[in-house]
């Protein structure tokens, strides 16, 4: 891995996740002003992101500071700087390329298993480094969740499924085994449609059924946040209705990131929402404010579809 | 189109060397037969009581020795008399007569003198000249009779003539006054040996060796003689005398079924040994009694139909002085009638009898099948005598006044089904065996076509270097796959490949010309390897972990130097251990050991038993110690874990090794010592050595296809067992590996494949002895070996030439299988792959 953490000592301590320089000025701002600031991004300059004051009052679950990530020479997150609140949906939005998906998996550090992936800057998980050198990444990994674009059960039972994350523990007691599927099923809203098949093969489910288990999986070791990665880009509408319902139910009880391309989905299913654009931060606030009033112009554009 | 072309092309290539195959094989199993050729009166009336009967080898003259002492050639298609000579003495006919099958040998007593000459056909060239008009204009291929002979004009123009020869010396007299009953001659490349039995009992013995000088040329005659009485029983003087091939036996055998065995190896002191009883009952009466070829298996035929073979076999406890036993290794099926005549072939196990009611059947006796049966015809009358061509082309039977030929079509009479794959009692042998031997020095000598000793060479190369090489590919694989490097995988997985190309017959050269002879002296050491390289990378790891978690997160890039560095380790440590393993389990010398000289089973024990107490312990400790150790101790710091887990390694190597060593000397206090069986006496070119090299050669078929088996495993899946938290070794176990289980199996399949087939390696290092023997240290000979070492060398639609092709389609079917099943696995894992 050349994930590097050199440039972390000369970030500056970070301050708790607040809003831009530009933040105050525009706080109740009825009309979106327009600055200019997607040429901006477009031409390299950094910009720095409009943070709704909704925040503010937010208890954070995950902390991004200065966080920077390159391909090889190509940066493609430019200076993150936001907080994922405890206990709630905060969605990703953006257009593709945009650095949605590749900030969600800096998270879990899933990015390390890119080989030219280099960092700067510092995330925290309930107050404990992410990216610190000494850091175990697996033990860093048992507290998330994470949920991909593609459904992606093993090819084992339901059960063995679900339970994955404790028999990697090396958890063998069965009743505790039991217990946890069943809450995670339940959880996962899956229950009553495997209950009585639970040593069937994960793969013979359907699409929205599997990516069901999944997050079932994924909430079963309690994560402290859970990352859903599109969780709905491969499902049929259908099953996009009940992995968002399910949403709505580990809302509260779970701390959730989810990324998605679907703007009607964002604003169904989170929150708050942070829009990005080219790797860069560009809005966050909290959703009902961002889509029916974005203090910035160029989020209207996004949301209304004018570009992207 | 054209692909379609090209696969049905390949199905048709593929089917069509199936199909050449067999039909070089079937002709093995095709039943023989018996077919009238000729059945002319012999002139001049039926014979009297015939002793012998002969034919030549162009089955153009018969001949037929009476008891009256004459000697009658007949021109075997029309029955025309050639010639009549008078065996005679001083006007006496023979008190006794012998013939050799082979050779023309024969023996004739004339009271107490006995004359040893011979009878076979002699083939001269005429000159036109000499011939009368009617047969200068003789076509070709045509025969006439001429003289006493019969002329045939051969393809080339030439007159040939063939007639029967007599040449009888003058007699010499024995060292006794008694009239001789009985007389039999044997003659070897040693000498001419002959046995007489006068009417008061005396068995006489003389033997003429011929000692060449190798520098004069100048040939000394050496006789030696004895004799023993024989202890007449109330039925008289015995009907039969038998002198075995080499001279080194004789057999007096009564109507009544007594027979009595000499030892006469030493021809100055004949002694009786043995005396068995050839027939079931008391009623039963011994009614023929004929050597087989080699004069060393006896044929008996009874008045109940029953034929049996006997010979001596030399078992380890044998009640008699010379230490031999005459068995009756083989029954053939019964004659409805009693036996009336044997005829035994001069050139291979086939004996023909007759029953008084004119049944004819011919048999093989090794594989105790009946190859043809035939009746002669009822007009012909009673029968007189039966005998086999020399080429087993014709048998000639007198009965009546007709001499009946019939053509014997049974190119492979010994081979069944039965004598390929099950033991067949060979002479000589102690118990029927399983054995294959082609060839040997003397005419004599029967080939042995059994293929389970190469089926069974050709699983054991496979099973050890099955055991070698696959779980080191499989290991290789995962590790490319899951934690190489990729930019490192890409470099390591083609040079891999490049092991493919190397050359079989190299590996072979290497194996046989520099590891053979190198393992040879080192073979303790090289045992310990098996323990120690692993050790080393279990301690290696171990040691890793004592790093402080900075240092070892930071120094990750840089383990695999640490597992080049293990390597040597190992090596190193098995060279240390070695001759104190070996002073401590195999007694100090592993080969004197493993031949079972000294020492105990221990050593032996511990091949198996080690690795099964390392498995049982590992199971021990990650299903009971290891879940306990987190629990208690899962909040130590990591140094102290880390030595935790050192503890527990050395303990469980200890432990393994004791258990081993423990249950492997409760065993051998039980008295198991499996010395003997899967390690046995040392032979240089082993199973070892070749299950090494054949590894190497399985490695890189089974490497790349599991490698590719691996990689296909969706990334998707590995991320979602990463982001649960799992290590890669974890989401290799518990995820990777489950996933791509059948194109693991199909790789070990197809390396199966590749080993089963494999040739030139076995060919040079495994020593290519065909025996039945799982030791680790002994050779074996395979299918391929065995048909790239002798089809060279047999003759074309010879039985050895078909059987060579048996074992080519045995070959065929084996990896035909093999591959099949790891295709219908492959096809399953792609339906599967598709749904992930």
């Amino acid at each position: 891995m050349t994930t590097s953490n050199q440039e972390l000592s000369t970030q500056p301590a970070a301050a708790p996740a607040s809003s831009g320089p530009a933040a105050g000025r525009h706080a109740s701002s009825v009309n979106a002003r327009r600055d200019g600031r997607l040429e901006k991004i477009a031409a390299g300059e950094f910009v720095p992101a409009e943070i709704h004051d909704s925040l503010r009052s937010e208890q954070a679950v995950l902390e991004i500071e200065k966080f920077n990530l390159w391909y090889g020479a190509k940066q493609a997150l430019f200076d993150i700087q936001m907080i994922i609140p405890r206990g709630k949906v905060t969605a990703l939005i953006g257009p593709s390329g945009c650095g949605k998906s590749t900030l969600l998996r800096c998270v879990n550090r899933m990015n390390d298993l890119i080989d030219s992936v280099r960092v700067a800057g510092q995330m925290r998980l309930n107050g404990d480094s992410i990216f610190a050198s000494g850091v175990d990444v697996i033990e860093l990994r048992k507290r998330m969740g994470m949920v991909f674009q593609k459904p992606n059960p093993f090819p084992m039972s339901i059960f063995e499924n679900v339970v994955y994350p404790l028999r990697i523990d090396g958890e063998r007691n069965r009743n505790v085994l039991e217990e946890v599927c069943e809450r995670s099923l339940r959880g996962a809203a899956l229950w009553n449609e495997v209950k009585d098949r639970l040593q069937e093969s994960g793969l013979s489910l359907s699409g929205g059924q599997q990516q069901r288990l999944c997050i079932a999986r994924a909430i079963a070791s309690d994560p402290e946040v859970l990352l859903l990665d599109e969780p709905c880009s491969a499902l049929d509408p259908l099953a996009t209705g009940k992995i968002e319902d399910l949403i709505q139910e580990l809302r509260g009880e779970y701390s959730i990131l989810i990324v998605t391309h679907n703007m009607q989905q964002a604003s169904r299913v989170s929150d708050y929402t942070a829009f990005m654009y080219l790797g860069h931060l560009v809005e966050y606030g909290d959703t009902p404010e961002l889509f029916t009033n974005p203090r910035l112009k160029e989020t209207e554009d996004y949301l209304t579809g004018r570009f992207g | 189109m054209l692909i379609t072309l090209g696969g049905l092309g390949t199905i048709l290539a593929v089917s069509l060397v199936c199909v050449f195959l067999l039909w070089v094989v079937v002709p093995l199993f095709l039943p023989s037969s018996l077919v009238p050729l000729s059945g002319a009166s012999a002139g001049g009336g039926a014979p009297g009581q015939v002793v012998h009967a002969g034919a030549d080898e162009y089955l153009r003259i018969g001949w037929v020795a009476t008891a009256d002492g004459s000697l009658t050639a007949y021109r075997l298609d029309t029955g025309e008399q050639l010639s009549r000579t008078a065996l005679s003495h001083d006007g006496r006919p023979p008190s006794a007569m012998s013939f050799a099958l082979r050779d023309g040998h024969v023996a004739l007593a004339f009271g107490n003198l006995v004359q040893l000459g011979s009878i076979d056909f002699q083939t001269t060239f005429v000159e036109a000249a000499e011939l009368p008009a009617e047969l200068r204009e003789l076509p070709v291929g045509e025969i006439a009779t001429f003289g006493q002979g019969i002329l045939e004009r051969t393809a080339e123009g030439q007159f040939r003539l063939q007639q029967l020869r007599v040449e009888l010396p003058e007699p010499a007299a024995l060292k006794s006054d008694s009239e001789v009953a009985l007389i039999d001659v044997s003659v070897s490349s040693k000498g001419t040996v002959f046995a007489a039995l006068t009417r008061d009992g005396q068995l006489h013995l003389a033997q003429v060796t011929q000692r060449k000088n190798l520098l004069t040329g100048e040939v000394t005659n050496r006789l030696r003689s004895g004799s023993v009485q024989v202890e007449l029983p109330a039925a008289g003087v015995p009907s039969y005398l038998k002198l075995a091939g080499l001279g080194d036996a004789v057999f007096l055998a009564w109507e009544d079924g007594l027979l009595q065995r000499f030892d006469t190896r030493n021809a100055t002191r004949p002694e009786l040994v043995e005396q068995v009883d050839l027939v079931e009952t008391p009623e039963d009466k011994l009614t023929a009694l004929a050597f087989l070829i080699g004069k060393t298996t006896l044929v008996s035929g009874d008045s109940a139909g029953r034929l049996r073979a006997w010979f001596r076999i030399k078992p380890d406890e044998a009640p008699t002085a010379d230490g031999a036993l005459l068995v009756a290794g083989h029954e053939l099926p019964s004659m409805a009638g009693p036996v009336a005549f044997l005829g035994a072939s001069s050139r291979s196990r086939m004996v023909a009898a007759a029953s008084d009611a004119g049944q004819v059947r011919l048999f093989h006796v090794t594989s105790e099948h009946e190859v043809a049966e035939r009746q002669a015809p009822d007009a012909a009358g009673a029968m007189h005598a039966l005998t086999i061509a020399p080429k087993d082309d014709a048998l000639l039977a007198l009965a009546g006044d007709r001499l009946l030929l019939w053509s014997i079509d049974a190119p492979h009479p010994q081979t069944t089904w039965a004598s390929i794959l099950r033991p067949v009692w060979y002479e000589g042998y102690n118990a029927p065996e399983h054995v294959w031997q082609s060839s040997s020095g003397t005419d004599d000598f029967e080939e042995k076509y059994g293929l389970v000793p190469l089926v069974f060479g050709t699983l054991k190369a496979t099973f050890y270097s099955m055991l070698f090489g696959a779980p080191l590919a499989l290991l290789a694989a995962i590790y490319t796959s899951e934690f190489l490097h990729p930019r490192a995988k890409a470099r390591v997985k083609p040079t891999i490949e490049i092991m493919a190309s190397l050359p079989s017959v190299v590996l072979g050269f290497l194996a046989a010309l520099f590891f053979a002879p190198l393992v040879e002296n080192i073979v303790p050491q090289c045992l310990a390897l098996f323990v120690t390289i692993p050790f080393a990378y279990l301690l290696g790891a171990h040691l890793w972990q004592l790093l402080p978690g900075p240092m070892a997160a930071y120094l990750g890039r840089f383990r695999i130097l640490g597992m080049v560095v293990a390597l040597p380790a190992g090596v190193g440590l098995a060279w240390l251990i070695g001759r104190p393993v070996e002073r401590w389990l195999f007694a100090g010398d592993i080969k004197a050991w493993l031949d079972g000289q000294i020492g105990n089973g221990i050593g032996a024990w511990m091949f198996v038993l080690l690795p099964l107490s390392c498995l049982a312990v590992t199971w021990l400790i990650t299903s009971f110690v290891t879940p306990g150790m987190r629990r208690y101790a899962g909040t130590w710091p990591r140094l102290q874990f880390a030595l935790l887990d050192l503890g527990k390694l050395l303990a469980g190597c200890l432990l393994a090794a004791g258990l081993a060593y423990g249950l492997g000397a409760t065993l051998d206090g039980l008295g198991w010592d499996p010395r003997g069986t899967y390690v046995g006496t040392y032979v240089q070119r082993n199973a070892l050595v070749v299950g090494f090299i054949m590894g190497f050669a399985v490695i890189p078929i089974i490497y790349t296809i599991s490698d590719d088996a691996l990689s296909a495993v969706p990334e998707s899946l590995r991320a979602g067992s990463l982001g649960a938290g799992a290590t890669p070794w974890q989401t290799a176990i518990r995820v990777v590996i489950p996933t791509a289980m059948s194109g693991l199996f199909s790789a070990m399949m197809v390396g199966l494949g590749r080993a089963v087939g494999e040739t030139m390696i076995v060919l040079m290092a495994a020593g290519n002895t065909p025996v039945l023997d799982w030791n680790i240290f002994n050779g074996f000979r395979t299918l391929s070996a065995n048909i790239a070492v002798e089809l060279p060398e047999a003759v074309i639609d010879s039985t050895h030439y078909r059987m060579l092709f048996l074992a080519a389609l045995s070959l065929f079917v084996m990896t035909f299988f093999v591959n099949t099943i790891a295709e219908v696995v492959r096809l399953r894992f792609r339906k599967r792959a598709f749904q992930l």
